[in-house]
């Protein structure tokens, strides 16, 4: 029994590790293509067909290269804290459900996915306090402003879901949307998750951690090649769990026309990427003292009046 | 909460060339903004005291990388006044639309950089660089090169316009003012920006001009002066030409200015094509030997796109005795720190690119 059980666990993180890296890969290749498209020039077209190997070289370019260490860094912290980043953002993406294929289906597994996700911004500054560079520094103070502006209306969302469901489990919430959308129900809340998603996922308009033009690379400007690469490609991971996250929660997951399958969850995770790609296309970086002003004030109060237009409509 | 001095640059993202800049800041705000210049120091001026009048203009369009032709048109303008030449009326006007035609260049070069200090990814670089290269074709159509024309010639250009010109301009005319309305209506509606530019970076009136800046960065705090209005030369005295000035002195005033700027330009292209006389534009080939100087000590000043330019020559029979360069640029940094002071840290960026800096043009 438990030996079949654990054969199960593990066969379930190794597609999950699978799909995850694929899709990284895969919106990797796509941002590069789409925001192309959008500034009109080609994007990579060189290695293999429509540019489909650049990336993966740029990956191995990466892992040539020499590791530089800052010279003031705390080291064992500033190494440690990138894997953490990296090994809670995989975690996360194994706990999401892709139909009936799930390893955990407990009844608060949105709120662990949601503490792990909240967790992750005070990892990225306790990276960049360690790495010893200003502008690190910076932005790992930025990151603490993010998580202090938009943790609070995110979690509000999520009560409001829970409320009308009666459950955290992530499967029962989409079984939930079998005939409507969250979206279509909660307009407002999902407006206010879709916020705070892009400000936790490094994505214009509150790119204000990274923010190429002020703060070079932001948290990882100090950080060596070998390492720069693995938090790029926990930034995918990152984006394909944000993707992922939206389409279970607001776009109905699996349920579509033509029976209910995981292509429907593909399909839509997919499109949501792109939408967050058309943003990055089209938005500048919002201005810094405005951020606890929209958070505290639009959000928090949108997300009450969703909240409670959930609870009349109840 | 004690003080945090950073290093930015020489090497950053966004100093647009090679700045190094020392802020202090007192959490997220800056108390004091220190420029390092000199990077690209060449001594162009020094140079200049080593070559023939004719030898120097490859040096002086590269002070000025981003508009080149109105750095060389001052000067030979300069030598031109000290040998007490005038171009001829055609000349004349085939100077004020190449001048026109590369303050368009250079504004929507700007453009797109100042989207990108804000933070935005590189799509309205994008654009506004394919667009430039269309202006930059015209320039390459008139003067045989694409980069560094070294078009100018002593009383004239080095070469007549080709034929056709004049349609290819309009019609590369007719497509900029419909791409000009698309990027005002895409940046001017985002509220993100919006947010981003109003009055944020405020220059008053009476600092503008106590700090000696000049160009669109004057202009935007309501001071009402245009070399081309105020002390005209060429034709445009002819034209029915307009200083663009507004009166908020912030981030919003400096981009709309350049905005109207480039319309005005296209007006004034269409209107010098119109009124310009048939004739020869060529100049004077480069000789060995120049006519001598008559003026021994010339100032002239020309309104560029970055601003005022002035050259002042004391001219001696073959080559400059001394040649000193007023450079907008230069002089519109110094006022950065009196700008930026007050301001998040994160608001620096955009000031800077506001200012409109080319490093070559302050270095020298």
């Amino acid at each position: 029994m438990l030996i079949n059980e654990l054969i199960e666990i593990i066969e379930y993180f190794i597609v999950m590790l699978i799909t995850a890296f694929a899709f990284a890969y895969f919106f990797g290749w796509l941002e590069r293509k789409f925001v192309g498209k959008f500034q009109r020039r080609h994007g990579p077209t060189y290695l293999g067909k429509f540019g489909l190997l650049q990336n993966l070289a740029d990956f191995f370019k990466l892992l040539t290269k020499e590791q530089v260490w800052p010279k003031k860094a705390d080291k064992l912290l500033f190494l440690v804290s990138v894997f953490l980043i990296a090994g809670f953002t995989l975690y996360l993406v194994m706990l999401l459900p892709i139909y009936n294929f799930y390893i955990i289906n407990s009844s608060i597994i949105l709120l662990l996915i949601f503490i792990i996700l909240s967790f992750l911004p005070i990892l990225i500054a306790l990276n960049g306090y360690s790495s010893s560079n200003k502008f690190a520094m910076i932005s790992a103070q930025r990151s603490i402003l993010l998580l202090i502006s938009f943790e609070i209306p995110l979690f509000l969302v999520l009560i409001a879901i829970g409320y009308y469901v009666h459950s955290y489990s992530i499967v029962s919430i989409v079984n939930a949307q079998s005939n409507l959308w969250f979206l279509f129900i909660m307009p407002i809340g999902f407006f206010v998750f879709l916020m705070a998603l892009l400000a936790e996922m490094e994505r214009t308009p509150f790119d204000l951690r990274e923010a190429d033009s002020e703060l070079i690379a932001g948290w990882l400007t100090d950080t060596g090649a070998p390492y720069y690469m693995l938090a790029l490609f926990v930034d995918y991971i990152r984006s394909f769990f944000g993707a992922a996250i939206i389409s279970l929660l607001f776009l109905g997951g699996w349920y579509g026309p033509f029976g209910n399958s995981f292509i429907w969850l593909f399909i839509k995770t997919i499109f949501v990427a792109l939408f967050i790609m058309f943003i990055r296309a089209i938005a500048i970086r919002m201005r810094i003292d405005r951020i606890l002003y929209f958070g505290w004030i639009v959000l928090l109060a949108l997300s009450i009046i969703n909240l409670y237009l959930v609870y009349l409509g109840y | 909460m004690s003080l945090v001095k950073i290093n930015i640059g020489p090497v950053h993202p966004s100093t647009h060339g090679l700045l190094r800049l020392v802020v202090t800041l007192d959490g997220d705000t800056i108390v004091n903004v220190e420029p390092h210049v000199g990077f690209l120091h060449r001594g162009v001026e020094k140079l200049a005291e080593n070559r023939m009048y004719m030898q120097i203009p490859p040096f002086i369009e590269k002070c000025d990388y981003v508009a080149k032709t109105a750095m060389d048109e001052a000067y030979v303008a300069t030598v031109e006044a000290a040998m007490g030449i005038e171009p001829n009326e055609r000349a004349q006007y085939e100077r004020v639309i190449l001048l026109e035609l590369q303050r368009i260049a250079s504004h929507l070069l700007w453009l797109g950089a100042m989207l990108n200090d804000l933070g935005h990814f590189f799509s309205v670089f994008m654009w506004t660089f394919a667009d430039r290269d269309k202006v930059l074709k015209l320039l390459e159509e008139a003067t045989g090169q694409r980069m560094f024309y070294v078009n100018m010639r002593l009383g004239g250009l080095r070469q007549e316009f080709p034929k056709d010109f004049e349609y290819h301009v309009l019609d590369v005319l007719a497509y900029l003012e419909k791409r000009i309305n698309e990027y005002e209506s895409f940046i001017e509606n985002s509220s993100l920006f919006k947010e981003r530019m109003y009055k944020v970076g405020v220059l008053s009136r009476d600092d503008a001009i106590n700090l000696g800046v000049s160009g669109p960065v004057l202009r935007a705090s309501g001071v009402n002066f245009d070399v081309r209005k105020d002390k005209p030369y060429y034709v445009y005295k002819k034209l029915n030409f307009k200083p663009i000035v507004l009166y908020n002195g912030d981030n919003f005033s400096r981009y709309k200015v350049r905005i109207l700027e480039i319309k005005e330009s296209i007006r004034l292209i269409r209107e010098a094509f119109k009124q310009m006389p048939d004739g020869n534009a060529t100049g004077m080939p480069i000789k060995l030997i120049n006519p001598a100087p008559k003026n021994k000590v010339v100032r002239v000043s020309r309104e560029g796109p970055r601003g005022e330019i002035m050259f002042y020559l004391v001219a001696d029979e073959q080559r400059p005795y001394r040649l000193a360069m007023r450079t907008p640029a230069f002089i519109n940094l110094a006022a950065l720190n009196h700008i930026a002071k007050g301001n998040k840290f994160a608001n620096l960026f955009p000031i800077i690119g506001s200012l409109d800096l080319v490093m070559a043009d302050v270095d020298k």
